[in-house]
């Protein structure tokens, strides 16, 4: 009796407690429409945590979104994805420039002299100077001569074996220049002679600790001495009076922290690369700050946008108190330890409050943000790991934004509640052609696979159409991308006259020969894709029209890239690129990345392509590195190293309520509907959304 | 008795040891990086990955990193890669919010079966009987997703109220009484659906031991003396029955650290199986290798308390 009792009575005993809970739990009525405080706060759902909340340190796309509420760059992207000030009030890029003088021991220091005097005759009197070389003269706003200097230093050969340096250097010639300007020597040596740059020979004024066999040391001769030397120099002026969030001011000194904690190899940022052309970042007063780069790096002042990390909070003194306090090992503790990774302090328009590790993080609004409050009073991020759901919760009006799938879409756009976006990604998919590997060497057989692909059957049919065709290596949405290159159409006649034209004919299976080897191969992909998964299915079968036999296969994702991509061991490959804004190709495109572990596996290499790409890299005005760009682009289409087959597009659902809320001077209100910027992103006047109470009815424009 | 636990004591911590060599090759000889190192990122150039490498001693020949690892692990420094939070700290937090999930299905399953399972036996091939076994394999057979949607659409929809999450999004500045109140409500789907296919395969356990014992001579004369009914199932019949039950509840202990992911993610719950399973896609080795570790610990002394149990449930059974 009694075990019965407590068999049954316990669960039942259990259960009434459940029950009755329901009645204690406020409605989704209750939380959304009943709710006024429920219009000044923004909920977004996300499916995976954040990792770190540093912007030094995080990888993470959910991360990312935090930061870029909770910090603020020195720069940030325009409507049109040109760079705009934001700590940084305004700034301007210029150069030092160095060379040194050849010239017989104890005479560097006259012969700099009469160079210098030479450039500045020439300055004067330009007459009969090409166009392009007077420009160069004249960009030139000072000529100094930095006097000879001495200089021990201590490094690791390649061997790792310890080197003592003694460097004497002579007297080098320091150009000021008002711009940037990469072929400044090219122009100089037309005027000092041919070649006057190489007749300096640094190896004459280092000595080292053992000697060193010659070509060692003439390599770390030319490092240490470089016969001409380009410095871009950006100098930012900071907006006087901006504040952290805890009301500490922002200045120059964070600036030069936060390079300082990107390079750092303790941090071990990710961020590491763009920083380390940085040479020093001077601070000559507050709301100064002077960076220098080593050499030419164009891609560096987009790398300012990097939100700007607090000095006092995160320094050597800050992060000893931390450890001291929490127990820990001063030594061994760094920024990556440091509690502010979870309790990040920055500047930017949100205060950061709470984190519920995988279920929520918490932000107010920043009353002292620089272009005024956010309209929004809170913005939370809700973690909701399922799709499903995370639409569920969206219907019931308690989250704003949630990753809504294209079907999703589909659903949304017919109801009058919400308003819906969508836009192109700045990621494309590709099919990569292993160019060491016959028969993709010859560019007319890539060529003809690629025009043997039903691109716009793969978007209707496997992307419900939310796909754009692309052509060429940069994001559709950029001034880089070519709208002069077509991409390839579909024209399987075409591409089976192309492959006659390069000896291919058919055999008897049908399956297209030359000199004996069959038109075979194998095309692969990563598993856990549906999407690529069935462009794999719909190009063999393409391709076997055409009489090439594909074999397909799919790997899983760290095989893929470990066996296959870092070994170059594949014939093609289904892949995307994810892309920047920066016009960057070095990594991908130029042929000094085709070694195993690097990331042109496809093993592309052209000339014109590489002095391109390397161009790009230097060219500081944004109008000629966008042509630049173009051309390149149209070079990569013409080579067809891979078939380009679409950028991705996203979408985006919102209750109509959200609009945008503008004050004019005398302060009155008006609101206007929500628009994204010419470059697609809508969530671009973030801070502006504001959520009324009603629909509201705009006008017709 | 202390012989043989001592005895026991020791061949599960030999056994502890294989477990802990065997899980850390599994998790090491698996391919693939840790999430913080993305081979196909521009940003991360070769002296980059190196210097990941390096902190994590991955660069280090594998015994290396097994005494490493296990030595941090023991002196409490062991750290996730993903957050540099230490791990141990990481478990407890999500420890305590997959506990009462655990305790309330546990309860619910544990006490629920038996009266279902001993009344399907009784009346064996009755409505009852049949009712129940078709409802236990229709649990057992629908995928857990799918009943967790059709769950959370009709509470959904029938009461309009949250059902994701530890508690209602929002609702800290609720009085005690009514925030104590979402808490329960928010556990109710989870731990119910977990306790219903629970319920569903034990009380078809506690059907068949059941039959196994109703025909047994002792139950007869328990009937003949002339006892109740009740007395006879639950008291005679039931302990009897009981044996295999004894091992089975030794074995729930490491749901303690396990937790169902795909519960977990439905509900957004933000429990251990979520954790692990996150932790695996990003190869954070050290939160992987502790929560097999705990899980290798509560294993052995789930066998260890069902050894005991055994002992004191059967007294044929002597521990020596």
């Amino acid at each position: 009796m009694g075990t019965r009792r407590l068999l049954l009575g316990l669960p039942l005993a259990i259960g009434a407690v459940l029950l009755q809970s329901v009645l204690w739990v406020p409605t989704y009525e209750e939380q959304a429409r009943g709710n006024p405080a429920r219009l000044e706060e923004f909920i977004q759902a996300s499916i995976g945590d954040a990792a770190v909340l540093n912007p030094i340190l995080s990888t993470d796309s959910a991360s990312a979104e935090i930061e870029q509420l909770v910090f603020e760059g020195l720069l940030d992207r325009d409507e049109r994805l040109a760079l705009r000030g934001r700590l940084a009030e305004s700034w301007t890029v210029r150069e030092e420039a160095y060379f040194h003088v050849a010239a017989e021991p104890g005479e560097a220091g006259a012969q700099a002299e009469r160079i210098a005097a030479l450039l500045h005759g020439l300055r004067a009197r330009p007459a009969g100077l090409s166009p392009p070389v007077r420009a160069a003269l004249e960009n030139i706003r000072g000529i100094e001569i930095e006097p000879a200097r001495d200089e021990t230093r201590t490094i690791a050969d390649s061997s790792g074996r310890e080197v003592r340096l003694r460097i004497a250097a002579p007297p080098r010639i320091r150009l000021l220049l008002e711009r940037v300007d990469p072929d400044l020597f090219a122009h100089l040596e037309t005027l000092l002679g041919e070649g006057v740059f190489l007749r300096f020979r640094p190896e004459a004024h280092l000595e080292t600790d053992p000697p060193l066999a010659p070509e060692e040391k003439a390599r770390l001769a030319r490092a240490a001495l470089p016969p001409v030397e380009h410095n871009p120099v950006i100098e930012f002026r900071l907006r006087p009076g901006l504040t952290f969030h805890d009301g500490r001011p922002v200045t120059a000194e964070d600036v030069r922290f936060t390079w300082q904690a990107v390079v750092d190899p303790r941090n071990l940022s990710p961020r590491a690369s763009d920083f380390e052309p940085v040479k020093e970042v001077r601070v000559p007063d507050p709301l100064t700050a002077v960076v220098v780069y080593k050499r030419l790096h164009a891609p560096a002042l987009a790398s300012w946008t990097l939100g700007l990390l607090p000095r006092h909070r995160l320094d050597a003194e800050a992060l000893r108190r931390e450890a001291l306090a929490a127990g820990k090992d001063p030594a061994s503790f760094g920024i990556r330890q440091s509690r502010f990774n979870r309790e990040p302090v920055g500047c930017g328009p949100f205060v950061f409050r709470e984190w519920k590790s995988d279920r929520f993080i918490r932000l107010e609004r920043f009353e002292n943000y620089f272009e005024g409050p956010p309209e929004y009073r809170r913005f939370s991020y809700r973690i909701l790991p399922d799709l499903l759901t995370q639409e569920m919760e969206f219907y019931a009006g308690t989250i704003d934004a949630y990753a809504v799938q294209p079907h999703q879409v589909a659903r949304l756009s017919r109801d009058p509640r919400f308003q819906h976006f969508s836009g192109t990604s700045f990621a494309y998919t590709y099919i990569g052609y292993n160019l060491r590997r016959p028969p993709f060497d010859d560019p007319r057989v890539r060529r003809a696979l690629g025009l043997a692909v039903p691109v716009e059957r793969i978007i209707e049919a496997v992307l419900y159409g939310q796909a754009e065709r692309t052509s060429g290596p940069f994001p559709l949405q950029t001034p880089f991308y070519n709208r002069d290159v077509a991409s390839l159409p579909y024209d399987p006649a075409a591409a089976r006259r192309l492959l006659e034209e390069a000896g291919w004919r058919p055999g008897p299976d049908g399956v297209l020969e030359k000199g004996g080897r069959g038109l075979r191969f194998t095309l692969i992909t990563n598993s856990g894709n549906d999407i690529r998964k069935s462009i794999l299915t719909i190009v063999q079968d393409a391709w076997k029209r055409i009489g090439v036999a594909v074999q397909t296969d799919l790997v899983e994702w760290s095989v893929f890239i470990r066996e296959r991509i870092h070994r170059l061991d594949f014939d093609a490959v289904v892949l995307g690129w994810s892309m920047g804004v920066e016009p960057d190709l070095h990594p991908i495109w130029h042929s000094s990345q085709t070694g195993p572990n690097q990331l042109n596996f496809v093993g592309y290499r052209h000339p014109e392509a590489d002095a391109l790409i390397t161009r790009i890299r230097e060219e500081y005005d944004p109008e000629r590195q966008a042509a630049l760009c173009r051309r390149l682009h149209a070079r990569i289409a013409e080579d067809q190293p891979v078939t380009f087959l679409y950028a991705g597009k996203w979408t985006a659902v919102l209750d109509r309520r959200i609009v945008i809320r503008e004050r004019d001077a005398h302060g009155d209100i008006r609101h206007r509907p929500i628009e994204p910027t010419p470059t697609g992103n809508y969530r671009f006047h973030f801070n502006r959304w504001v959520k009324l109470p009603a629909r509201p009815v705009f006008a017709a424009p | 008795m202390t012989a043989f636990i001592a005895r026991s004591l020791i061949e599960k911590l030999v056994t502890l040891f294989f477990v802990t060599v065997v899980s850390f090759l599994i998790v090491h000889l698996a391919p693939g990086e840790p999430a913080q190192v993305d081979p196909l990122n521009p940003k991360f150039t070769p002296e980059m990955v190196e210097r990941f490498r390096q902190a994590f001693h991955l660069d280090r020949p594998l015994p290396v990193q097994y005494a490493l690892f296990y030595r941090d692990l023991f002196t409490g420094r062991s750290v996730s890669w993903k957050d540099h939070r230490p791990v141990l700290e990481k478990i407890a937090e999500r420890f305590r919010n997959s506990l009462p999930l655990f305790v309330v299905g546990t309860l619910l399953t544990w006490t629920l079966a038996f009266p279902v399972g001993i009344r399907a036996a009784v009346g064996r091939g009755g409505a009852f009987d049949r009712g129940t076994a078709f409802l236990a394999y229709l649990l057992i057979s629908i995928p857990g997703f799918f009943f967790a949607y059709l769950l959370i659409l009709a509470v959904v929809s029938a009461f309009s109220v949250p059902v994701l999450g530890m508690e209602t999004f929002g609702f800290e500045g609720a009085p005690l009484l009514n925030r104590a109140n979402d808490r329960i409500w928010h556990l109710l789907l989870p731990s119910v659906l977990g306790a219903g296919s629970g319920i569903a395969v034990l009380s078809r356990y506690v059907r068949s031991q059941m039959l196994e014992v109703a025909h047994q001579d002792f139950i007869r004369t328990a009937r003949a003396k002339g006892l109740p009914e009740e007395t006879v199932l639950y008291k005679h019949a039931l302990r009897n029955a009981l044996l295999p039950f004894i091992t089975m509840f030794g074995l729930t202990l490491p749901g303690l650290v396990g937790g169902s992911v795909i519960i977990e993610s439905i509900f957004s719950w933000p429990g251990l199986g979520r954790m692990a399973y996150e932790a695996i896609l990003a190869r954070d080795y050290p939160v992987i290798l502790t929560l097999n570790f705990i899980a290798a610990v509560l294993v052995l002394l789930g066998t260890l308390l069902s050894d005991l149990l055994y002992a004191a449930a059967d007294p044929r059974i002597r521990l020596a």
